[in-house]
């Protein structure tokens, strides 16, 4: 088990965003966590990470629980995760994004910086080139020295998993990263992903594009008004008459990805 | 011939432009991470006043002084800047624009140690330290022609400056690294940058902590370059001043930091010939500036095209 999501409820005020929520994923999968807009999904992932802290419940993270601890201590820990709303840091390079990724693997401090210390200069070496092929592996590597706000709206989301992915994550959060993307970007996104589970990360994904999650995902959790109301295989979520009812149904009528 | 040459007046221009630098990078710094300050001017007196005490009352050596000023401002620093953290934008310039007061009410009221708005006197004068000290090695400035004022204007000239151009390659070297990235990161998005796995209050500290460092190492040396301090020194007015030197010059790249001391220290100087006139020119010019050109004259595009440019030349 990576990680367990056990009985998490987060209040807003009066408002429940999440109400008793509990889900847990197997090492190397695909999971697809799912759900109408507002449903609680971009929260929950605001959870797991710690942005917010949880009201009550707990997180498990190969067995250890991580309530509560500090977002970059989770980030060390393993966990990393990309932006509904992209935020990369958009005056860097390319590059520079990746290697602010790989923070956690690396160690130089001020006083090794500035004196460049070898132990320093082997570190950026092997940083340079494990981010080279991170941005290899995105299709970005031509553009490692442009700016990253000057990049395509694809390649962004492109470079943010890549960021994401030179923490090291041993589970990857992506939070609708096909959102804005054409069908042959989704594609490329589709074999990206599939990459990144052959190299033994366990993904959780936000995703609206029903096609891409079926495909995608090994198992599937749906949120609902901040409730889970299923969990399955695509196929028993596809036939599952409260979800279809609750959220599938109406998705045909929505122009809105 | 040398003594033909060096100017005191414009050696002493050149000394003050130098600690401006130094200022002027003291603000850069925080800012480099996102956090605008306002307390130089109070960390630039804490230094300035840690030092003029010390080698008055205890005997101590400029050098000791200097640095037990910078390290007081950066001790100070790191008290005030964790909790400041929390701040952000216009809240922590609020901030740290009234602790720059505070320290300034205690220099006025403190009588009895700072002498209140008297000011201090008689703080030992690092040209003339340096003089004594050459001649206590058996060297005369009249040995290579200049006379001993002018030695004295030089040899401050000369410490400042390579003081500068160490502070120079030190940020410059910290900006191209790992803690540099981390820096610009928290800079640009603070949330991202967190969950990169950077400890955001870590670096944040660093920075602010820096900042104090530089600042209270420009105040500790313009206390013995001038040889006379008064709280005057340390007002908002020159807070006020030295955030002006990094958001005209460029504030985004340090380089801008530099040329805007340089530049706005030397100006009142040049104008001098319209007299009464210079600080207007000096308003009006600010007012352009910042609605043409809100980043400051030099930014990370305007370098590009310079060293393009420069690029191209060097192929012809």
């Amino acid at each position: 088990m990576v990680l367990e999501v056990k009985n998490i409820t987060k209040n807003f005020g009066g408002i429940s965003a999440l109400k008793d929520v509990s889900f847990s994923i197997n090492k190397g999968e695909i999971f697809g966590l799912i759900g109408p807009n507002g449903a609680g999904k971009t929260t929950m992932f605001n959870m797991i990470t710690n942005i917010y802290e949880p009201t009550s419940g707990e997180i498990i993270f190969h067995g250890e629980n991580i309530t509560g601890i500090k977002p970059y201590k989770i980030t060390e820990k393993g966990i990393c995760r990309t932006y509904q709303n992209i935020r990369l840091f958009s005056q860097m390079s390319t590059l520079h994004n990746v290697m602010v990724g790989g923070h956690s693997q690396s160690q130089s401090g001020v006083f090794s910086s500035v004196f460049r210390t070898k132990a320093q200069r082997t570190e950026e070496q092997q940083l340079i080139k494990k981010s080279e092929e991170l941005l290899e592996l995105v299709g970005l590597l031509e553009h490692k020295d442009t700016i990253a706000e000057n990049l395509a709206y694809g390649q962004q989301r492109r470079l943010e998993i890549a960021r994401a992915l030179a923490s090291n994550p041993s589970l990857l959060l992506l939070d609708e990263p096909a959102a804005g993307m054409n069908e042959k970007e989704t594609d490329s996104l589709y074999d990206l992903i599939k990459t990144v589970q052959s190299r033994g990360i366990t993904v959780l994904i936000i995703e609206h594009d029903m096609p891409l999650v079926m495909k995608l995902c090994d198992r599937i959790t749906v949120l609902n008004f901040g409730e889970k109301l299923a969990e399955g295989t695509p196929e028993e979520i596809q036939n599952n008459e409260a979800v279809i009812e609750a959220y599938l149904g109406k998705e045909e009528d929505e122009v809105d990805a | 011939m040398l003594g033909e040459i060096l100017n005191t007046y414009y050696l002493q221009i050149g000394s003050f432009i130098l600690i401006n630098i130094m200022l002027a990078i003291s603000v850069y710094v925080p800012l480099s991470s996102g956090q605008l300050s306002l307390g130089s001017a109070g960390f630039m007196g804490v230094g300035a006043y840690t030092s003029a005490l010390l080698t008055i009352h205890f005997d101590l050596p400029i050098v000791i002084g200097i640095i037990a000023g910078a390290l007081a401002a950066s001790i100070l620093g790191v008290i005030v800047g964790i909790p400041s953290l929390r701040l952000s934008g216009v809240y922590l310039a609020i901030a740290t624009l009234g602790l720059g007061e505070v320290i300034r009410v205690i220099f006025v009221n403190w009588d009895t140690l700072t002498k209140g708005s008297v000011g201090l006197t008689g703080i030992p004068q690092l040209g003339r330290e340096i003089l004594e000290f050459a001649r206590g090695l058996g060297f005369e400035p009249a040995m290579i022609g200049i006379k001993n004022n002018q030695f004295v204007f030089l040899s401050i000239f000369i410490v400042l400056l390579t003081l500068v151009i160490v502070i120079l390659w030190f940020v410059v070297r910290q900006q191209n690294s790992r803690v540099g990235r981390a820096l610009s990161s928290i800079n640009q998005d603070d949330k991202a940058a967190e969950s990169m796995g950077i400890n955001i209050t870590y670096y944040k500290v660093i920075s602010f902590t820096q900042g104090a460092f530089f600042a209270g190492l420009a105040g500790a040396l313009f206390a013995h370059v001038i040889g006379y301090i008064s709280p005057a020194d340390f007002s908002y007015h020159r807070a006020v001043e030295v955030l002006i030197f990094t958001v005209f010059g460029g504030s985004e790249v340090i380089i801008g930091s530099v040329f805007g001391a340089f530049f706005l220290t030397l100006m009142p100087e040049v104008l001098r010939f319209v007299s009464e006139f210079r600080y207007i020119i000096y308003g009006i010019l600010l007012i352009v500036l910042m609605a043409v050109r809100p980043q400051g004259i030099l930014d990370a595009n305007l370098l590009k095209k310079i060293k393009i440019k420069r690029s191209k030349g060097g192929v012809r």
